[in-house]
């Protein structure tokens, strides 16, 4: 591997382009354990483009033959010509465009990018230098500027080029920080963005977790866990279940209620994953007295929507779905549950996308429960949570929506102990596992995820309990949106946190149960508990 | 000569003005209306602004009104353009290149808006700046506010240009992403400021001899101004005037779209009928795209074809 990386050499070199060892890996204040990356197999390396680095999310087929690779080219290039027009991309073109005419390449994206900080400062994790490879293409083959192989530079074009810039747009979590740094107002999140759009709607490669079992599967049977409409209510009817005989209070989730005033929409993997969560939403909307309902109809209880990360059609097609489910109840309003990108992908991306008669209007589930917790109509013991408590915002709420306050005024009311991380609020780090990473696991995506992309988190998380480390205290992560939680989860199990640190992690759902006087005590769990 | 050289100066001058215009044409162009993609903090917000807060923080905000305090949009722009208060930020080392750079160009464009309104002045009854024996009053004050500022200027961009390019040649991560171009930007500027230096330098009195300039611009006079130095500080001039909105310096033109547009762009849909109209308008786009799971079964489509037919990409 060479030391340092040109922008030619993405073109050129052979082989696998770069490698992140122990040694370059920043040091942390919590003990994490490098995760060794598996070696490819020669299998491996004959049938994928295995050329970027130890990671291979998209698996795009080796070319057998030069019209193959050819084809592979000219088809790129095809979308990226459509990319450029109105018809084809409304929906981004102006952001696109002016990210790729304005750069000055001054790199202040740099200093604010995570990965490219916590891989030891790796040229290809650098945010500008996706969005360089990208840009020059776009100059010298679309937009033909005059001398444009003169004044940048010849990158080359070639489908080794082609296939390490569609794996390299999933090097990024779209966290999009490096876009609120930038001084002239040029988005490398959205540039990766727009990439994965290209390899997705023209050559119709992505990742399976995405496309296939993510929004085709939500498309068909409605939702990405699979888990069809009837599933789904037989879930929840055993959660209400075990969580009545757990918290002392019969737990009843409704269905279906026409005409209430608000359709909740969880992101299903909750159902599966973390019931606690589901349970304790239906406990606190019980008991707040609201009027409201999940819905069973398809993708109706699945707010999930991958599309967000690297598909337009897709996008627009799951938020239709989302949107006729409300429709449909006549609810006043649709409530979204502890998941960040749901947050977005419905409220801000889908709010210009779907015709405004279809759309029924949006609320954070942080505003409802602040108004909530705020109004004292839970009677509520903060004494119950008096253990250290620590933040973690996710990007798609904070950074991309404004939603900063609501879930600080709750956790100042019930959580004596609330300390915030550093860089938290709209300054906030992904949690490594932001635009999709947290539901791959195969290819040393999980050691990606572990060793680079999640590290800054855990750096926060240190930081933020630096006075209380080590197994004697109990302490908890309040990370109230699903995919994040994921990661977090990983994260702590790998480097056997729970244990060394008396970690729990959750949402801000739990705690607010947690502390609920007449709810039995001890809802939040701790290590084996 | 003479005539050739107003010539260019008349067609630098148009030429700016056009791709400018078709700069900006060019980018409300590119859609009508696209998605929602802004970033907090957004200072319109006011209050909120303080900690990245948006109006999504209110419930049932939709019902509640919109409020929307712009005066924070024009004092975050102002501090952006006037400050480089995001380079000061986040790129410390940066900023103390490129602020003078940037500060030598405000100077130098703030100097030749001051003469061209001095000069106009003096065509409607003030003394005229181009003529030093008539001269008085406060044309004389402005005569050495010019000065001053030329000087300033033309330093300025020299100091922080050589700055800028010294940077990119040493630093390590900078070097990579440097291009010919990248040369070829600054160093046009620096040497215009070198150009303008010398000019300045050597004649007794350069804000005379611009004023010559500029009036026989107005004036549509030609007159002759017999200065080698003043004419090659100037051709370098046009040269950069034509060559900003033609390269990544265009950002002079687009940061105020890429901020207030962009990325303080927030106005949702239930607050503008405007937006409400166009949706269904842009939903009758023609798509493209060749994936199965969008082209189908390859008959035309719309968008809305494609999002309201989920089964378009599922049938195999």
């Amino acid at each position: 591997m060479r030391e340092q990386l040109t922008i030619r050499d993405f073109s050129t070199v052979e082989g696998q382009l770069t490698t992140v060892e122990e040694k370059d890996l920043p040091a942390q204040r919590l003990d994490l354990a490098f995760m060794p990356w598996k070696p490819y197999t020669e299998e491996q390396k004959k049938s994928f483009a295995c050329l970027l680095d130890e990671v291979n999310v998209l698996n795009i087929p080796v070319p057998k033959s030069q019209a193959e690779e050819e084809n592979l080219v000219n088809r790129f290039l095809t979308g990226m010509r459509k990319l450029f027009t109105t018809d084809n991309n409304f929906t981004c073109l102006p952001m696109l465009e002016t990210s790729m005419d304005n750069c000055v390449q001054c790199n202040s994206c740099s200093s604010a990018c995570h990965l490219f900080e916590m891989s030891g400062e790796n040229e290809i994790y650098r945010p500008n230098y996706r969005s360089e490879i990208f840009r020059r293409i776009y100059k010298q083959y679309i937009k033909k500027e005059p001398f444009a192989r003169w004044r940048y530079g010849d990158l080359g074009l070639n489908w080794k080029t082609v296939a390490r810039l569609g794996e390299l747009a999933y090097r990024c979590n779209l966290c999009r920080r490096c876009a609120q740094t930038c001084p002239i107002g040029v988005d490398n999140g959205l540039i990766a963005r727009e990439i994965r759009k290209l390899f997705s709607q023209e050559l119709g490669i992505a990742p399976k977790e995405l496309h296939e079992k993510g929004t085709v599967l939500q498309s068909r049977v409605g939702s990405s866990t699979a888990m069809t409409p009837q599933v789904v209510k037989d879930n929840v009817e055993f959660i209400d279940e075990d969580y009545s005989e757990i918290t002392g209070i019969e737990v009843h989730t409704p269905f279906d209620v026409k005409g209430a005033d608000i359709l909740l929409l969880h992101n299903a993997g909750e159902i599966i994953a973390w019931p606690e969560n589901v349970a304790a939403f239906s406990l606190i909307f019980q008991e707040a007295g609201l009027s409201w309902t999940l819905s069973s109809k398809c993708a109706g209880y699945d707010g999930v929507n991958y599309g967000v990360f690297y598909d337009d059609a897709q996008l627009a097609r799951i938020a239709l779905m989302h949107m006729q489910a409300a429709k449909e109840l006549g609810v006043k309003k649709i409530v979204i549950g502890e998941c960040g990108h749901a947050h977005k992908a419905l409220t801000v991306v889908a709010d210009r996308v779907i015709p405004y008669e279809l759309q029924t209007p949006r609320e954070s589930c942080y505003v409802t429960l602040r108004d909530i917790v705020m109004s004292g109509r839970l009677k509520l013991n903060p004494s119950r949570n008096d253990f250290p408590v620590t933040l973690h915002d996710p990007c798609n709420i904070v950074r991309l929506m404004g939603i900063v306050s609501p879930q600080r005024e709750i956790l100042h009311k019930i959580a004596p102990k609330f300390r915030e991380m550093p860089c938290h609020g709209v300054d906030n780090y992904c949690c490594g596992g932001g635009s999709g990473f947290a539901i791959m696991s195969r290819n040393n995506i999980e050691e990606w995820r572990g060793n680079i992309s999640g590290r800054k988190k855990m750096w926060q998380i240190g930081e933020a309990f630096k006075d209380c480390l080590g197994p004697e205290t109990k302490k908890y992560i309040c990370a109230p949106c699903s995919n994040c939680k994921g990661q977090i989860r990983e994260l702590l199990a790998h480097n056997d946190l729970y244990e060394k640190n008396s970690f729990a992690y959750g949402g801000l759902v739990e705690l607010i149960v947690n502390c609920m006087e007449n709810v039995n005590p001890g809802f939040i769990k701790w290590g084996e508990e | 000569m003479t005539t050739i050289f107003y010539l260019l100066a008349y067609l630098s001058f148009a030429a700016f003005l056009i791709l400018c215009v078709s700069k900006i044409r060019g980018y409300c162009a590119a859609s009508p209306l696209h998605v929602r993609w802004e970033i907090y903090p957004v200072p319109h917000e006011g209050k909120k602004a303080a900690y990245g807060g948006s109006f999504m923080e209110n419930s049932d905000w939709w019902l509640k009104g919109r409020h929307v305090e712009h005066i924070y949009d024009i004092l975050g722009i102002f501090k952006e353009v006037l400050l480089l208060e995001a380079t000061f930020k986040h790129n410390h080392k940066l900023w103390f290149r490129t602020y003078p750079f940037h500060l030598g160009m405000y100077l130098l464009m703030g100097g030749t808006i001051l003469l061209f309104l001095t000069v106009i002045a003096g065509l409607l009854g003030a003394s005229p700046l181009w003529n030093p024996k008539e001269m008085g009053g406060f044309v004389t004050f402005m005569h050495n506010v010019l000065n001053a500022v030329v000087l300033l200027g033309a330093f300025c961009i020299f100091g922080g240009g050589i700055s800028l390019i010294l940077r990119r040649m040493h630093d390590k991560g900078l070097a990579v992403y440097t291009s010919r171009e990248h040369y070829l930007n600054i160093g046009a500027f620096v040497l215009f400021a070198l150009m303008t230096l010398a000019a300045w330098a050597f004649n007794a009195d350069y804000i005379q001899v611009a004023a010559i300039f500029v009036h026989s611009l107005l004036t549509f006079s030609c007159e002759p101004l017999n200065n080698v130095l003043f004419e090659l500080s100037m051709f370098l001039g046009f040269f950069v005037m034509i060559w900003i909105p033609l390269s990544n310096m265009q950002h002079l033109l687009l940061k105020y779209f890429m901020y207030h547009d962009i990325r303080w762009n927030d106005v949702p849909t239930p607050a503008s009928e405007k937006n409400q109209q166009l949706i269904p308008e842009l939903l009758k786009k023609q798509v493209t795209w060749a994936a199965p799971h969008i082209a189908g079964d390859g008959t035309p489509k719309t968008w809305l074809d494609v999002a309201v037919n989920p089964d378009n990409g599922l049938k195999k």
